[in-house]
């Protein structure tokens, strides 16, 4: 695959792709335009190469969150969540619109998957491949993911209107 | 996919919120791939360049004169340099010859 093919690849994805960056670099838009800037220069340099057109997107996927965790890595803001975390448990009031807050409370590999799925309009085995798991566990990952995301929408919910 | 609006109106506002976003325009990406072509191109220009800048130096004129000095044995046997001006040599001896005919 040439130079140009690639580049038209890129551009096709660009605006997902800078949204996963984001996703990836937990909503810091200038740590997400640097994740995508090394991703782009990472498939054109040929350190990542493409060799099923059709999964362009997953393999673009793959490259920007793995070049995001490395990263967050080096800045050091990779925080270990286990995947008992209760994130029912709100500190703090969040908005109800405030919807990258309200997601981020979310355990990591729940979270991506749940983005892949809903927002990205990904399939399981898509975002398992992306995460390099088996789709068994990308399965789980998402009941879990969607349980506590539903828990926790509800329970902003509850605040604002109590809140007030 | 049951019980799932209440995440899909979620992620629906979520996107409409995302659709505020400045999306940054796709970068133009400079490889960090040395291109010989290019230092190759200099070399070339610069080759080129000296040739066409090198102005042909004109070849040194000759002397108008040659001064010739030889050693001569006179008429009373005694040795006398004769000095002669001349625009060329028309003859030419080494000064060790001599010692090819002495020898």
């Amino acid at each position: 695959m040439n130079r140009s093919q690639l580049d038209h690849i890129l551009k096709v994805h660009h605006r997902d792709a800078y949204l996963w960056s984001r996703q990836c670099c937990s909503f810091d838009d200038d740590l997400a335009k640097d994740v995508l800037q090394q991703s782009y220069l990472k498939i054109l340099e040929g350190q990542a190469k493409l060799k099923d057109t059709s999964k362009a997107k997953t393999w673009l996927f793959s490259i920007i969150r793995y070049t995001a965790i490395d990263e967050l890595r080096k800045a050091g803001k990779v925080v270990s969540i286990s995947e008992t975390y209760d994130p029912i448990d709100i500190p703090e009031e969040i908005d109800a619109t405030d919807y990258e807050a309200i997601i981020n409370r979310l355990p990591e590999m729940q979270r991506e998957v749940i983005l892949m799925v809903f927002y990205h309009q990904m399939t399981i085995a898509q975002s398992a491949e992306i995460l390099q798991i088996g789709i068994g566990t990308a399965r789980t990952h998402y009941d879990r993911g969607k349980k506590k995301l539903k828990e926790l929408i509800t329970k902003v919910q509850i605040q604002e209107d109590y809140g007030k | 996919m049951e019980n799932d609006e209440q995440l899909e109106r979620f992620f629906d506002q979520m996107k409409k919120q995302d659709e505020q976003l400045d999306i940054p325009a796709f970068p133009e990406v400079k490889t960090r791939k040395f291109n010989l072509w290019i230092p190759a191109g200099i070399a070339a220009s610069l080759a080129l360049l000296g040739l066409i800048m090198q102005e042909p130096q004109p070849l040194p004129e000759g002397p108008n004169e040659v001064l010739i000095i030889t050693l001569q044995e006179g008429d009373n046997n005694e040795q006398e340099f004769i000095i002669e001006e001349k625009a060329y040599l028309d003859v030419w001896e080494s000064p060790t010859a001599s010692l090819l005919t002495d020898y």
